[in-house]
């Protein structure tokens, strides 16, 4: 029993008809390559992943692939869990690699951390005004990535509004997430002047997809820094997958459940 | 439960990250003109650091996912002092992260296949509380960090 198990487990995944299918589509992402469009000297940077994410969906979507279904789906989903890992170790090596930059701002890197509380009070009053309700906690509290859902299902449990809202979010930042945070960062750097190094470090905000995707697009933007770009980006992932946790449970949570407790009446009232 | 550890689940994960490896190489050859040698030896080293960490996670009883210890296996074998360092920086210099990132997001398209239809479900208004949400953790912590390296001197 335990045997045939085993093997239909390691059948289904290889799945060669999915893993061609994707590999096609990675080869034409990459080799259509980054592509710049300039709209009066604001400078939007295309990447090969934002093309294949955009390809996959349409694959699952097209009805002539008849190959790649549900199944497909589910076993997708168990491929990403895994190859996140990789991309983690990729940026901690860069991290590693540039531990002199990293020791000479010392702790003061992690209060960066607490930039993410910002999200509690642009995106609640938003969400609130919008009609959301309790959803809106787990909508704004965080950026809604795994680390976060753990907690919050936990805290919540898992048919609570909370970890509905917290997975809309969730669904929507894996979908969208990486082609938004392109468009912000390359508008953002084209009006608001901070350094580049702050806004890598902005990148790393716990979502290792959304981190390289706007630390690409960074890149593309200042290619003489590229180092120094991804050192600090790596750095402040890996401060945020230690921190971001605690943050999380002891801070934002609590924080959003006040501000929630005080702004939603008042919303409430205005709109009856 | 979920800290039992079996052959078979181990096998599995050996296999993914090696279809992984080949994919990514591919692209790296496709998308940089990197040999497709070197590429794959620096995927296979970011596959076993990956791997060690989903091992460890499994093994110590803490409840830590195991990002956490995949980044610190890396931070620390990439370390100036670590003898290991020159050898795993160049070949992982020749994996790209944003071709890593082409083949999860290939994945994640599919795998997103499912949800698509709860995402029309939550909606525009979902998709707007989603962009100010990554809008407020993006520039909120650019600001702080602005602050934070202006303060100590690097910019």
């Amino acid at each position: 029993m335990e045997k045939t198990n085993n093997d239909n487990n390691i059948r289904s995944v290889l799945n060669y008809k999915l893993h061609l299918t994707l590999l096609i589509c990675i080869i034409v992402s990459e080799y259509i390559g980054t592509i710049t469009l300039s709209f009066n000297g604001t400078n939007i940077i295309l990447l090969p992943l934002i093309y294949s994410l955009i390809l996959a969906i349409a694959l699952y979507q097209s009805r002539h692939i008849t190959w790649i279904n549900e199944e497909e789906s589910i076993l997708s989903n168990k491929f990403m869990l895994l190859l996140v890992g990789p991309l983690i170790a990729k940026l901690s090596i860069s991290s590693g690699n540039n531990i002199g930059i990293l020791l000479n701002i010392g702790p003061a890197l992690v209060l960066e951390q607490f930039g993410e509380l910002c999200s509690i009070f642009i995106a609640l009053p938003i969400a609130l005004l919008l009609g959301f309700k309790r959803e809106s906690i787990g909508m704004t509290s965080s950026i809604c990535r795994e680390p976060q859902m753990a907690i919050i299902i936990d805290k919540y449990g898992f048919n609570s509004k909370e970890v509905n809202g917290f997975m809309s979010v969730y669904i929507i930042g894996t979908v969208i997430g990486t082609i938004f945070i392109s468009i912000i960062v390359n508008v953002l750097c084209n009006i608001l002047p901070l350094h580049p190094y702050s806004y890598a470090m902005g990148c790393g905000i716990g979502s290792t997809c959304m981190n390289v995707a706007g630390l690409s697009s960074l890149i593309a933007l200042y290619p003489d820094l590229s180092e120094q770009l991804s050192a600090f980006s790596g750095i402040s992932n890996l401060i945020c997958l230690i921190f971001s946790v605690y943050i999380y449970l002891f801070i934002s949570l609590p924080l959003t459940e006040r501000i929630y407790g005080k702004l939603e009446p008042v919303i409430t009232k205005i709109f009856k | 439960m979920s800290k039992v550890i079996s052959i078979k689940i181990v096998e599995e994960w050996i296999l993914i990250l090696l279809i992984f490896s080949i994919m990514a190489s591919i692209g790296n050859v496709v998308g940089y003109n990197y040999p497709f040698s070197e590429s794959f030896i620096g995927m296979l080293i970011l596959c076993i650091i990956t791997l060690v960490g989903m091992l460890i996670e499994k093994i110590i009883p803490y409840n830590i996912p195991s990002i956490l210890y995949i980044s610190v296996i890396g931070l620390v074998l990439a370390l100036p002092w670590s003898p290991v360092s020159d050898l795993i920086i160049y070949y992982t210099s020749k994996v790209e992260l944003v071709s890593l990132t082409t083949v999860l997001l290939a994945y994640a398209g599919i795998g997103m296949g499912t949800n698509l239809k709860e995402l029309k479900k939550v909606g525009l208004r979902g998709v707007i509380v989603t962009f100010f949400v990554i809008f407020g953790t993006y520039i909120g912590s650019a600001l702080i960090a602005q602050v934070v390296l202006s303060f100590t001197g690097i910019i």
